[in-house]
């Protein structure tokens, strides 16, 4: 075996040709199972037709006159059994249609067949004639029937008329006999008269008469009763002997009136018995047709019987030769059969062996083995060498494999240089944007410890300054003192002085009063505006959880009462929009209660200035808004003051910038604002347009950032007052 | 395809095969096509069920069937008991009807011929289909008829004979007005005892059932007094054959003669009898046909009784004799009363009263076994009743007695005088 596998592996043979010799075998063997097949068919459509044309036609014909010989024997019995003309006309009718398809049925058969038939057409030819036999018996039969029932009728008829005339002729002569009375009204006849001998011998006629016309008349109604055609002839007999003591009674009564009246009718009744047609003749030739009747119908049947057997020869000889046909068919499907299977059976073995050898060892192992370099050199393997035998296309396409690989040791080599290239420019790119950041942050840096050197150097001015204030202070208070008594000691000793030198030093002393007056009230603002820069450290307390509405709305309020406080004129309408969704955040309430108190202070004092400048209609309002954004809190404070310049916007936040008239504010609020809400991780923006809004917009995050730690406040920076 | 081919075939072959053995098995069978009852041709428009299902009756009318003599010997009695029941159908139709139903009567001729009562019967109940039968005249006919209202549960009212049989129980749809000839018969026996102190009394009767079942009544009167009858003679049917019969009768010098017969042979026996100076008494039951005899007799009719199971037809007297005869003179002006139309007037008062009893979803049943709970009826004075196992409304025997002036008269006791 390993020696076949190794020659047919170093044959090494061509895929093409390999799978051409394996689809050429496939289609010699397909058509080799065609051929049989075909030859197979072919012989069962032979069979097939010998039945179609031969077997199955003649059982058919077979089947078809043993149903008209049934239909025959059959119509038969109802024939004779048809009570009325009509029915029998109908079945007469029936049999000559079934006759003439049974004929048809036969010479269909004749054709068909090399069995012997004659004796069946005999059998129906002599069927056919009894049955044209019965037909006219039974037409005779209702001839006879209708005659008879009219003798009955007629019968009845004479019967009753005799009894009318022979019974109260009895009665009569008896009693005539007896009493001598022949009618009412009358006197009885002599005795001799009416017992003579003849009236005796009357009676005796009349009574025999009688006699012999009740046994006639019986006879007669009996013979329509007889079923044996034997037993008419002992009837008519009696009938007879009746009738002959009938007529010499009527000679004995010939003359007489009763002779006139009866002897019709008893005339009448030897027609109705003896006639032609009389009822004697009649019911036995009615008897006779009846029993040639029954013969007819059993020699039918004997017929019938003889048909039905052979008839069944016929169809049993049918179907053994069509059961031939059908074994022969049979035989030649079970042959086919085998060899189909025979031939299946090879082209199994020869495809397993193909798969197992052929695409299995040879083809697809090593097909197998070009696939794990492809996927070895895609991994990136480029290194192992390709090496497949043999000189089929498997090994053209690991040849062509082989110089893939290399190629792409070459191109791995150059894409390594242009990645280098392109790390680099991504580098420098990025240098530079922190190179940028870098500068800005400088910039912020630079601008924060301009602010923390003005915030020191601002508490320190402070510092200094506060004591020459005190200075002031004390000395203009000590002054004004001073005046106070310089102006006692002068009303003392006024009259020492002119009229005119007193009114002079009263008006010099109320003068220099004004000026310490003023002077006093200018050192204590002086002192105000140096406390406040003093006042640089400011309470920063914790965080709380706070809910942001109620701060807004509680600083407002407290920015709006002190600006009422100050100025009882104050107008001012606050609406309100709140996001009941912010919920609580963490936050230094204290702060940022400052930040709103700032922001909304701001605004009262803006919308006052513009209600004072405008007047009229002007109606001052804030709207204070919250939202939530996403991870951020919105808070809006709006107002329709004045608005602030556009040179100005980008200033204000920064310290000792502000819009208010000069010894009104610090300039110092919304620095601080801005710091304390930068320290909470958010920012301010400002919008305005001059003459309409101004809108200062405070962003929060939900959740603050640690405290910055970094840059700590200046110290210098302090509250301004509410304006 | 050619597999399936061949058994296919084989298959029909045993198809036709089959087909043939079962027309030989069937042939005998078919069709000798007998007309279905009911067909045939039709006089009177029979009514259809369409209420309550039961035949004869329809929304606005309900129909009788009637099979009696209206032609030859026994002529007049049919005749006069269709006048009488058309009278007082006729009185109830006028005042509206039984309950919004006119009633009718349709009438065949039987002749007294039990073969043609049957035939009439059997057409009145399938063709004309009638509710209930009335007014049958005569003991064979209707022993000929009964068997047939019976199987169909026909309702058979009133027929004109007093025969025993029809009432026994075994006849549940017959309803009997009259009295029975066994009461008649024994009426006589007991009047000609006590009233005329007779004990030799004959019989004479028809040789049929009707004349056989009144022999039986006289033989049971007697036999409870310990007597016989003392001849008998009869006659045969339909025949005036009774000169022989009247020997038999001499033969035991009755003093008096009980007839069970028609009113032709009847008389003619009464006429010899006078002719041949024989002496006797000579009564008839109800059924002879009063009116026809006295007439048959003529002026020889003085003193021959008849036994009525009506009042006297012309005695005003009595209400339901008043309402008889003015029913029908309004029915038929020219009419005469007589016994056998106010027979008639009775039977067609008591359909009328039962029927007005039953409401308006009348049932063959209501008119018959129903009969028996509903007990008695009272016909303007004339009482009817009835109970179980008696299907006979009226027990009174009247006597009735032909005049010098040919006319009947009605009479308290067999000795009474009258003109």
């Amino acid at each position: 075996m390993n020696s076949i596998l190794s020659v047919l592996r170093n044959r090494r043979f061509r895929i093409s040709t390999l799978a051409y010799l394996g689809i050429g075998g496939a289609v010699a063997l397909t058509l080799g199972a065609t051929l049989v097949g075909w030859f197979s068919f072919d012989r069962v459509g032979d069979v097939q037709s010998k039945v179609n044309d031969g077997s199955v036609p003649e059982m058919a014909a077979s089947f078809g006159v043993a149903q008209f010989v049934g239909n025959l024997v059959a119509a038969a019995p109802r024939l004779a059994s048809a009570a009325t003309p009509e029915e029998f006309d109908r079945v007469s009718s029936e049999i000559t249609r079934s006759y003439l398809l049974f004929e048809q049925e036969l010479t269909s058969l004749e054709e068909r067949t090399q069995q012997p038939i004659e004796h069946i057409r005999d059998s129906g030819d002599t069927l056919l004639a009894n049955l044209e036999e019965l037909e006219d018996g039974k037409a005779e039969y209702f001839e006879l029937d209708q005659i008879l029932s009219q003798l009955k009728a007629d019968l009845a008829g004479v019967r009753t008329r005799l009894g009318d005339t022979l019974l109260p002729a009895i009665d009569d002569q008896l009693f005539y006999t007896l009493t001598g009375y022949r009618g009412l009204g009358a006197a009885p006849d002599p005795r001799a008269v009416y017992l003579s001998e003849s009236e005796f011998s009357q009676y005796r006629y009349l009574s025999e008469l009688q006699a012999d016309a009740n046994i006639a008349t019986e006879l007669l109604s009996n013979a329509f009763i007889v079923t044996d055609p034997n037993a008419i002839e002992p009837l008519r007999e009696r009938f007879e002997a009746a009738l002959g003591r009938v007529e010499r009674n009527l000679v004995s009564l010939e003359g007489t009136q009763f002779h006139a009246d009866i002897a019709p009718q008893f005339a009448q009744i030897s027609e109705l018995g003896l006639g032609g047609y009389g009822e004697f003749n009649v019911v036995e030739r009615q008897l006779r047709l009846r029993v040639r009747e029954q013969e007819l119908l059993t020699s039918n049947r004997d017929i019938a019987l003889q048909l039905v057997a052979d008839v069944d020869v016929l169809v049993t000889t049918a179907e053994a030769s069509a059961g031939a046909a059908t074994d022969e068919a049979s035989q030649a499907i079970f042959t086919a059969r085998w060899l189909l299977l025979v031939i299946g059976g090879l082209s199994v073995v020869g495809a397993l062996l193909i798969a197992w050898l052929f695409i299995g060892r040879i083809l697809l192992s090593r097909i197998e083995k070009l696939s794990n370099w492809m996927r070895r050199m895609a991994d990136g393997d480029l290194e192992a060498r390709v090496e497949i035998g043999g000189q089929d296309e498997v090994a053209d396409m690991a040849a062509a494999l082989e110089v893939f690989r290399r190629h792409a040791l070459e191109v791995q080599r150059l894409n390594l240089v242009e990645k280098l290239a392109e790390d680099l420019q991504e580098k420098n790119v990025e240098l530079e944007r922190v190179l940028v950041d870098l500068n800005r942050a400088q910039d912020q840096i630079v601008a924060s410890q301009k602010l923390a050197a003005l915030g020191e150097l601002t508490a320190g001015v402070a510092h200094e300054i506060k004591n020459p204030l005190n200075f002031v202070k004390n000395f203009s208070e000590a002054s004004e003192d001073l005046i106070e008594e310089l102006s006692e000691v002068l009303s003392e000793s006024g009259p020492t002085l002119s009229a005119e030198d007193q009114d002079l030093v009263k008006e010099i002393s109320e003068d220099l009063a004004g000026n310490f007056e003023r002077i006093r009230t200018h050192g204590a603002r002086a002192n105000r505006i140096v406390e406040d820069m003093l006042r640089m450290n400011r309470e920063t307390g914790d965080r709380q959880s706070t809910d942001i509405n109620l701060l807004v709305d509680e600083y407002a309020q407290l920015a709006f009462h002190s600006a009422r406080a100050n100025d009882t004129d104050f107008q001012l309408e606050i609406k309100q929009d709140l996001d009941s969704s912010i919920g609580i955040i963490d936050v230094i309430p204290q702060d940022l209660g400052r930040v709103f108190l700032n922001l909304v202070g701001n605004s009262c004092h803006a919308t006052d200035e513009k209600r004072l400048e405008v007047g009229g209609d002007y109606a001052p309002t804030v709207w204070i808004k919250t939202a939530r954004k996403e991870d951020v809190v919105e808070i809006r404070i709006r107002d329709n003051g004045p608005g602030i310049p556009d040179d100005m916007l980008d200033k204000i936040f920064n310290p000792f910038v502000t819009t208010k008239p000069t010894g009104k504010g610090t300039g110092l609020g919304l620095s601080i604002c801005s710091d304390i809400v930068r320290e909470h991780g958010g920012h301010i923006e400002v919008t305005s347009e001059p003459g309409e809004f101004t809108e200062m917009l405070v962003t929060l995050p939900l959740v603050a950032p640690a405290l910055e730690q970094t840059e700590p406040p200046p110290e210098i920076q302090g509250l301004t007052a509410p304006a | 395809m050619l597999k399936t081919e061949f058994p296919a075939l084989l298959a029909g072959g045993a198809a036709v095969l089959l087909m043939a053995v079962g027309l030989i098995g069937c042939g005998g069978g078919s069709g000798s096509g007998t007309p279905e009852p009911g067909d045939g041709t039709e006089t009177v428009t029979p009514v259809s069920p369409a209420h309550s299902g039961e035949p004869g009756v329809s929304d606005d009318r309900i129909l009788f069937g009637q099979s009696a003599a209206f032609e030859g010997p026994a002529a007049e009695l049919g005749t006069n008991m269709r006048l009488g029941i058309r009278a007082a159908f006729a009185e109830a139709n006028r005042a509206g009807g039984v309950h919004g139903r006119q009633i009718e009567l349709v009438s065949f001729n039987d002749s007294y011929e039990p073969d043609a009562a049957i035939a009439n019967t059997t057409r009145l109940i399938n063709e004309d289909r009638v509710f209930a039968l009335i007014g049958a005249v005569g003991t064979p006919t209707s022993r000929s008829a009964t068997p047939i209202a019976r199987e169909f549960g026909v309702p058979y009212i009133a027929p004109f004979t007093g025969a025993e049989f029809l009432r026994d129980d075994e006849w549940p749809n017959i309803v009997n007005v009259r009295a029975s000839y066994y009461q008649e018969t024994e009426e006589m026996v007991a009047r000609l005892i006590s009233d005329l102190g007779i004990t030799r009394i004959g019989v004479m009767y028809q040789d049929d059932s009707y004349g056989r079942a009144g022999y039986r009544g006289v033989r049971q009167a007697l036999e409870r007094r310990n007597m016989s009858p003392v001849s008998v003679g009869l006659y045969p049917r339909n025949t005036l054959a009774v000169k022989t019969a009247l020997l038999d009768l001499q033969k035991g010098s009755p003093e008096a003669v009980i007839q069970i017969g028609a009113y032709q042979p009847v008389a003619e026996l009464i006429l010899w009898a006078r002719q041949t100076g024989m002496d006797a008494v000579f009564l008839n039951v109800s059924f002879v046909g009063s009116n026809a005899l006295a007439n048959e007799l003529g002026p020889n009719g003085e003193g021959v009784y008849v036994t009525q199971v009506v009042p006297f037809p012309s005695d005003r007297s009595v209400p339901v004799v008043s309402k008889y005869m003015d029913a029908l003179a309004a029915f038929e002006p020219s009419a005469v009363p007589g016994f056998v139309s106010l027979e008639g007037y009775l039977a067609g008062r008591l359909v009328v009263a039962s029927l007005e009893k039953c409401g308006r979803d009348v049932r063959r049943s209501c008119m018959t076994e129903e009969l028996a709970n509903v007990g008695e009826f009272d016909i303007d004075g004339f009482k009817l009743k009835y109970g179980v196992g008696d299907n006979q409304g009226s027990d009174r025997v009247f006597l009735t007695v032909i005049g010098s002036d040919s006319r009947y008269h009605p009479i308290e006791s067999l000795g009474d005088s009258v003109p």
